[in-house]
């Protein structure tokens, strides 16, 4: 058998850790292994960035890199090479949530056994080749599944159209006049028509749920656009049946740390859901308020006068294909997929969902959404013990298309691309990757905070530049990038401060600078 | 007025019927084409004012009509409306970039194709006498 020697890369500043694994290599024979050594975290990156190792040895304690992160950042420079931690004898729980965050394997040194080491190598490179190749498989059954799909509603489309078309014809009088019996009677077909319709735009929906791939973009969220945009969608087909949907919207709310679309998406279900339910000149309310049992969250309530829901099926109508029963749900029988996506939506954006009902009095459907506040998504990144927190420093990212404006599907697609590399090159314990602040026309802007030491925000924007230059998928989209940073001095913290008070100052300071940044584009791009 | 010609390339024979029967009440003129090659040959006949296009057509499909189009001076100009049951996503982008003026999903409602045939004929509105360079370029 003549195969190429394992190209291995040890990554490790223990100068006696490093020999006694030399040691264990030179036993074996001498064209299996091929072994780089490097001491740090960015030479490692570097390297594997380049191509051609096999199997990555890391230790956890990099003089510029620690813990989890270090296989976070392996995994993100060479996301197809396997990664082995090595780790103390104190440490094995650690490394248990190293494989947690990517890695294969586990070796604690000082115990790795005479031989172990070239069996450890070769099974974690067979695993991961077994994993990757299961995922593939997964993903070409996916492909299958969303092409089939695709087709399918393409070929029942088509049809639908031209039955649409004639019903309208006819009722509009192209074709003669109609009595009112046969009017009645085209208005039934074209009732159906519209429900296939829908019925069809779910089976789309729902196979995204199931593959996970209903794409959720959290940012920071006004309930009350979303409240207008429903009602201002759906006012036509609540007038239909003598129900005025509310016009008045509180402006006043707090912002939301949502995705936009999606809380349009889950409030048109819902509301729709209503409009359905209620008999003619019933009453379908919109209400909206601080939720009192955890007042990070707002809380959103839809209720309606329609047939109310079965106490004992208010947990059930929200699985997949739940059937309501009964006679005032046989006119409307869906796919029983609307409140089965839209609980995935709300959960999938740490939210919650319930409904309660008498028979007969309504029902009301409850939503929680987070409250957007900076101050919570900086706590993690701010110990509680410092007196005075290190130079801040925000990192602005700002992507831009060489053609002009994003189109909207540019738009999200590339962002989340953008969001998920962001996060990829972050230090969890120290960055913090806030929600995409604002479109400001042409561009869209990203914002990370970081808590420096004297290395600076220069050290971070490489850090971003190099990925973000790396990626394929950009360059694909024609859009251009640019990262910049601007620092905050170090803040001071008072001695009878509490955390939550300290964060808020600081919160105060990044959205101010954040707002400066947006208005600055806003007037550029006029 | 004379009335403005608007040429239907779509594979689907009832959809072009009722296309018709629409749009010859609203008081244009359609010609048909059921196929790619046809529709740019019919193009070329009429000189439609107007295309309304399908995508899956067989002999090409609607993306290569548009290219053919684009490569003929004559015809480059003429606003295209697509109508396609395939995926807005990708398609409608793309459909653009080709040079498309509107994308609409079938099933298509009829109000709405009208609205956007207006729109795209630079027809302001309804109820005001259309005239001709209304929408004269910035």
């Amino acid at each position: 058998m003549n195969e190429k020697p394992l190209q291995v890369l040890l990554v490790e500043d223990n100068a006696g850790d490093v020999r006694l694994l030399r040691e264990m290599f030179s036993k074996e024979r001498r064209d299996a292994f091929q072994l780089t050594h490097l001491l740090r975290m960015s030479e490692a990156e570097t390297h594997l960035a380049k191509g051609g190792v096999d199997i990555v040895l890391l230790d956890l304690g990099l003089p510029d890199g620690h813990g989890l992160d270090t296989v976070r950042r392996a995994h993100a420079a060479a996301p197809e090479v396997p990664v082995i931690v090595l780790t103390g004898l104190d440490d094995e729980a650690l490394a248990a949530e190293a494989m947690n965050a990517g890695a294969q394997d586990y070796l604690i040194k000082g115990q790795i056994e005479n031989r172990a080491l070239p069996r450890a190598l070769r099974h974690a490179i067979e695993r991961h080749r077994m994993q990757t190749e299961t995922d593939l498989i997964r993903t070409h059954q996916l492909q299958f599944k969303d092409e089939f799909l695709s087709h399918v509603s393409h070929e029942l489309r088509s049809p639908l159209t031209a039955v649409r078309q004639f019903v309208t014809i006819l009722l509009d009088g192209l074709a003669g006049e109609l009595n009112p019996e046969q009017r009645q009677y085209l208005e039934i077909v074209l009732r159906n028509v519209k429900q296939l319709h829908s019925m069809i735009n779910d089976l789309f929906e729902v196979s995204g749920v199931q593959a996970g791939k209903l794409k959720i973009e959290l940012q920071c969220t006004s309930v009350s656009d979303a409240i207008a945009y429903t009602v201002n969608t759906l006012t036509g087909a609540a007038a239909a049946k003598g129900i005025i949907l509310p016009a008045d919207i509180e402006r006043t709310l707090p912002s939301v740390c949502a995705d936009p679309a999606r809380v349009r998406q889950i409030l048109i279900i819902l509301v729709d859901n209503a409009i359905k339910f209620t008999p003619q000149n019933g009453t379908v309310k919109i209400q909206t308020r601080i939720f009192e049992e955890d007042p990070a969250f707002l809380l959103l309530e839809i209720s309606d006068s329609g047939c109310g829901i079965d106490p004992e099926m208010t947990e059930r109508i929200f699985e997949r294909l739940f059937q309501a029963s009964g006679p005032a749900a046989a006119d409307h029988n869906g796919l029983g997929l609307g409140l089965y996506i839209c609980k995935d939506l709300v959960t999938r954006q740490g939210g919650k969902i319930w409904a309660k009902s008498t028979p007969g009095q309504g029902a009301v459907f409850s939503v929680t959404v987070p409250i957007f506040s900076l101050p919570k998504l900086l706590a993690p990144a701010f110990s509680e013990e410092r007196q005075t927190e290190r130079p801040i420093t925000i990192v602005v990212t700002e992507l831009g298309s060489q053609t002009g404006w994003l189109s909207n599907e540019v738009r999200g697609e590339q962002c989340r691309g953008i969001r998920d590399l962001l996060r990829g090159c972050l230090y969890s314990d120290l960055d913090v990757l806030l929600p995409k602040m604002d479109s400001t026309g042409p561009a869209e802007l990203f914002f990370i905070v970081a808590i420096t030491d004297g290395i600076g925000g220069e050290a971070i924007c490489n850090r971003i530049r190099k990925q973000l230059d790396s990626s394929e998928h950009l360059r694909q989209a024609g859009l251009t990038h640019s990262t910049f940073y601007r620092p905050l001095e170090a803040i001071e913290r008072n001695s009878t401060e509490s955390k939550e008070d300290f964060l808020e100052k600081v919160a105060i300071d990044i959205q101010e600078l954040m707002s400066k940044e947006i208005s600055a584009r806003q007037v550029r791009n006029g | 007025m004379d009335s403005r010609k608007i040429l239907i390339v779509d594979d689907n024979a009832d959809i072009r019927l009722g296309m018709h029967l629409r749009l010859k009440a609203n008081q244009y003129q359609t010609f048909f084409a059921a196929d790619a090659i046809s529709g740019v040959a019919e193009a070329q006949k009429h000189q439609p004012d107007l295309i309304i296009l399908d995508l899956g057509l067989p002999g090409g499909d609607g993306f290569s009509v548009m290219e053919s189009l684009n490569k003929i001076p004559a015809l480059a100009t003429i606003p295209i409306v697509v109508v396609s049951a395939r995926d807005v996503m990708g398609n409608q982008k793309r459909a653009f970039e080709a040079g498309a003026r509107a994308f609409l999903q079938k099933p298509v409602n009829d109000d709405e194709l009208l609205a956007v045939v207006r729109q795209a004929l630079g027809e302001p509105a309804a109820t005001k006498k259309p005239t001709l360079h209304d929408q004269a370029s910035v």
